[in-house]
C-alpha cells in the first residue's frame, strides 16, 4: 500500500491564512493540520504528499522536523491556481510516473479526520474501493458536502452538494483504492482533473463495487475561517494551549485559547483565539479571531477576524 | 521623481501665469502703454513680491493635491478664495512700499482675470499632467480589490478621465469570471495580494470585501502603499459621508442630505 495526501491548493478561502502558507501546515491545535493524517497512517506505508512549487520549502521543512524516513514531498509544477495540474490530474500522474502497481489510501491534506487508519484498512475487503464517510447528523448541513448514498455498508451512489440532501452521510476525503482501480482513475482525470469525488461514481459506474466506513469521531473540512475556528473548539475545548516561550499576564481566557510559541499576552480578554507565534498582544479584546505570527496589537477590540502576518495595529493611550 | 517634477513645474507656472494675469490687468486698465502716472515697474515688483503669498494661499486649500479634480465648482470656489486673498494681498503690499493706494477698478479686473487664467491654466495644466503621470509605466498604478458594479464604474471613470491613479490590476476575495474590466486585468483572488503589490502598486482602492479591511491595510502599510475604501464597503451609500473629529477621536460622519450652506455649521 502506498498513501498519497493532495496538499495542492492554494486555500483562496482562508487568506490571508494561507498567503504564504499551504493549507495542510496550518496549526490546529497547535499542531499542523497534516502531521493529523501522516503520524496515524500505519509506519511500514510509504508517504507521498503532493503539494505544488509555491510551499515546497515548506512542505520539505515540515518533513525534515517530522522526522518519519519514508515521507516523500512530490511538487507539482504549478506557480498559482490557475495553472494547477487538478488534484486528480496529479494523483493519476503521480501514479503513472511512479509506476505505482499498489493499493492506494488517498486523502486530502485539509481534513481532520478524528478516527483511527488502523481501524479503517481493517474494515477493508479485498479489491474493494473503501471510503471514510462521517454522519453529519443534519440534512441542512450535509447540503454542503458530497453525499453518499449507502444501504449498509454497501455504497450505491453520490450526490455533490445537493440542494435536498437524501442522506447525512458525507465523503470525508479518505479512501483506499484497489490497484485494480487505478486505470479507472487515470481515465477519469484525464477527462476531470479537478474532480476527485467523481471517480467514485465512475468506479460505481464501471460496475466496481465500493464500500464504506462509517465513523462518529470528530471530523472537519478546513475550508472556511468558521470551519477552523470550530475545529479548534472542538479539538481544543474550553482550555488554553500554550507553546513553548509563551506567557500570558493579567489575561483572561475563555473557551479555546491556542497560544503560538514566543507570542506574549497581556492586560488582555481572549474567547476562542487562536494566534500563532511571535505575536505581542497587549490591553485587547478578541473573541473569534485568528492572529497569523508576528502580529502586534495593543488597546484593540477585534471580533471574528483573521489577522494576516506581520499585522500592526497599536492605538496609543 | 516624475510627479515631483510635474508639480514643481505648476508650481513656477502658476506664478508666472499669477504675474502675467496682473500685467495684463494693467494694460486693460492703463491702456496698451507703459504710464508715468502709474508707472508699471513698482506695480509688477510688488505682484512679485506678492505672488508666493498669493501661492502659499493656494497650496493651503489642496487644490494641488492628486485627487483634486480642478474643474470641480469646489476646486473654482478655493481658487476664487486664493485669488481674492492675493489681490488684498497686493493691495496691501503697494500701500506698504509705497504709501499710496490707486485705481479700486484694477484691483477689480486683476481679482477677476488672475481667477480666470488661474482656473484655465489649471485645467490646462492638469489634462498635460494626468497624461503624462499615466504614460507607461504609470507613476501611481492601482490596484482595485472587489469586483462590485460600483468597482466597475470606477474603473471606468478613472480610466475616462484620465486620473493620475491608473488602475493595472483588479482582485476579488471570491474570484470572477471576467478576465479583464475596461481593460484592466483581473488577477485573481486576495492570495494573489502580495505578489501584485511587489508590481510597484501605490494606491489600493478596497470596494468589497468588508472582512478583509485589516488585512488589506496591514499589507498597505507593511508595503507604504495608499489606501482608500469605498463607502458603500461600509454600507454608506446615497447620503453625505465626511470624516470628521470628536474630541480628536477622527469618526465617519454620515448625515441626511441637506443645504450647502448648512456645510460650515455642522
Amino acid at each position: 500500500m502506498h498513501a498519497f495526501i493532495l496538499a495542492g491548493g492554494f486555500a483562496t478561502r482562508l487568506w490571508p491564512l494561507t498567503e504564504k502558507r499551504a493549507k495542510p501546515l496550518l496549526p490546529l491545535a497547535g499542531v499542523p493540520l497534516i502531521e493529523y493524517l501522516v503520524r496515524d497512517i500505519p509506519a511500514d506505508v510509504p508517504v507521498t504528499i503532493s503539494t505544488n512549487a509555491v510551499f515546497q520549502d515548506a512542505f520539505e521543512d515540515w518533513a525534515k522536523s517530522f522526522g518519519r524516513a519514508n515521507v516523500e514531498i512530490l511538487i507539482e509544477d504549478t506557480k498559482s491556481d490557475d495553472h494547477k495540474l487538478g488534484a486528480l490530474g496529479a494523483t493519476a500522474q503521480w501514479i503513472k510516473d511512479a509506476k505505482i502497481d499498489d493499493d492506494v489510501l488517498l486523502l486530502t491534506g485539509d481534513n481532520y479526520c478524528g478516527f483511527s487508519f488502523d481501524a479503517f484498512l481493517a474494515s477493508a475487503c479485498e479489491d474493494t474501493t473503501l471510503i471514510a464517510v462521517h454522519d453529519i447528523g443534519d440534512l441542512s448541513k450535509a447540503s454542503a458536502f458530497g453525499t453518499v448514498i449507502a444501504d449498509g455498508t454497501q455504497v450505491n451512489g453520490f450526490e455533490e452538494k445537493p440542494q435536498k440532501p437524501k442522506t447525512t452521510l458525507v465523503n470525508t476525503g479518505c479512501s483506499l483504492l484497489p490497484k485494480s482501480v487505478l486505470p479507472i482513475l487515470i481515465d477519469h482525470a484525464a477527462e476531470h482533473p479537478d474532480n476527485v469525488g467523481g471517480v467514485f461514481e465512475e468506479i460505481l459506474n464501471r460496475g466496481k463495487a465500493i464500500k464504506c466506513f462509517s465513523f462518529s469521531e470528530p471530523w472537519f473540512d478546513i475550508g472556511s475561517f468558521d470551519a477552523y475556528i470550530e475545529a479548534t473548539k472542538e479539538l481544543v475545548g474550553d482550555s488554553v494551549i500554550e507553546e513553548e516561550g509563551s506567557s500570558l499576564t493579567d489575561t483572561t481566557c475563555s473557551g479555546s485559547v491556542v497560544l503560538g510559541a514566543r507570542s506574549k499576552v497581556s492586560g488582555s480578554d481572549l474567547t476562542d483565539v487562536v494566534i500563532f507565534e511571535d505575536c505581542h498582544i497587549e490591553y485587547c479584546v478578541l473573541s473569534n479571531c485568528v492572529l497569523d505570527k508576528g502580529c502586534q496589537l495593543k488597546g484593540i477590540d477585534l471580533t471574528g477576524k483573521m489577522l494576516r502576518e506581520g499585522t500592526k495595529l497599536i492605538r496609543d493611550e | 521623481m516624475r510627479y515631483k517634477g510635474l508639480l514643481l513645474l505648476w508650481l513656477l507656472t502658476d506664478l508666472a501665469v499669477f504675474i502675467g494675469s496682473y500685467a495684463l490687468a494693467y494694460f486693460v486698465r492703463v491702456g496698451w502703454i507703459l504710464s508715468t502716472d502709474f508707472p508699471f515697474e513698482p506695480y509688477i515688483t510688488v505682484v512679485a513680491i506678492s505672488a508666493p503669498l498669493w501661492l502659499v494661499v493656494l497650496i493651503t486649500t489642496r487644490t494641488f493635491a492628486l485627487t483634486r479634480s480642478q474643474g470641480s465648482m469646489r476646486n473654482l470656489a478655493y481658487i476664487i478664495y486664493s485669488s481674492a486673498v492675493g489681490t488684498a494681498l497686493f493691495a496691501l503690499g503697494y500701500y506698504f512700499f509705497y504709501g499710496l493706494f490707486f485705481s479700486r477698478m484694477l484691483l477689480l479686473y486683476a481679482l477677476v482675470i488672475s481667477t480666470v487664467t488661474i482656473w484655465i491654466w489649471h485645467l490646462l495644466y492638469s489634462k498635460f499632467q494626468r497624461a503624462m503621470l499615466r504614460k507607461d509605466p504609470p507613476v501611481f498604478p492601482t490596484l482595485i480589490v472587489g469586483v462590485t458594479r460600483e468597482s466597475r464604474e470606477l474603473i471606468k471613470k478613472l480610466n475616462k478621465g484620465s486620473n493620475p491613479l491608473k488602475p493595472v490590476a483588479v482582485l476579488d476575495g471570491r474570484g470572477c469570471k471576467d478576465s479583464d474590466i475596461d481593460g484592466v486585468p483581473v488577477r485573481g483572488k486576495l492570495n494573489k495580494l502580495e505578489d501584485v503589490l511587489n508590481e510597484g502598486i501605490t494606491h489600493l482602492i478596497q470596494c468589497s470585501d468588508l472582512e478583509q479591511v485589516l488585512n488589506l491595510l496591514s499589507a498597505c502599510r507593511q508595503k507604504k502603499i495608499t489606501y482608500m475604501l469605498l463607502p458603500s464597503v461600509l454600507g454608506i451609500v446615497e447620503r453625505d459621508e465626511k470624516v470628521e473629529s470628536l474630541e480628536g477621536q477622527p469618526v465617519t460622519m454620515v448625515g441626511p442630505r441637506e443645504s450647502k450652506l448648512m456645510w460650515f455649521f455642522k
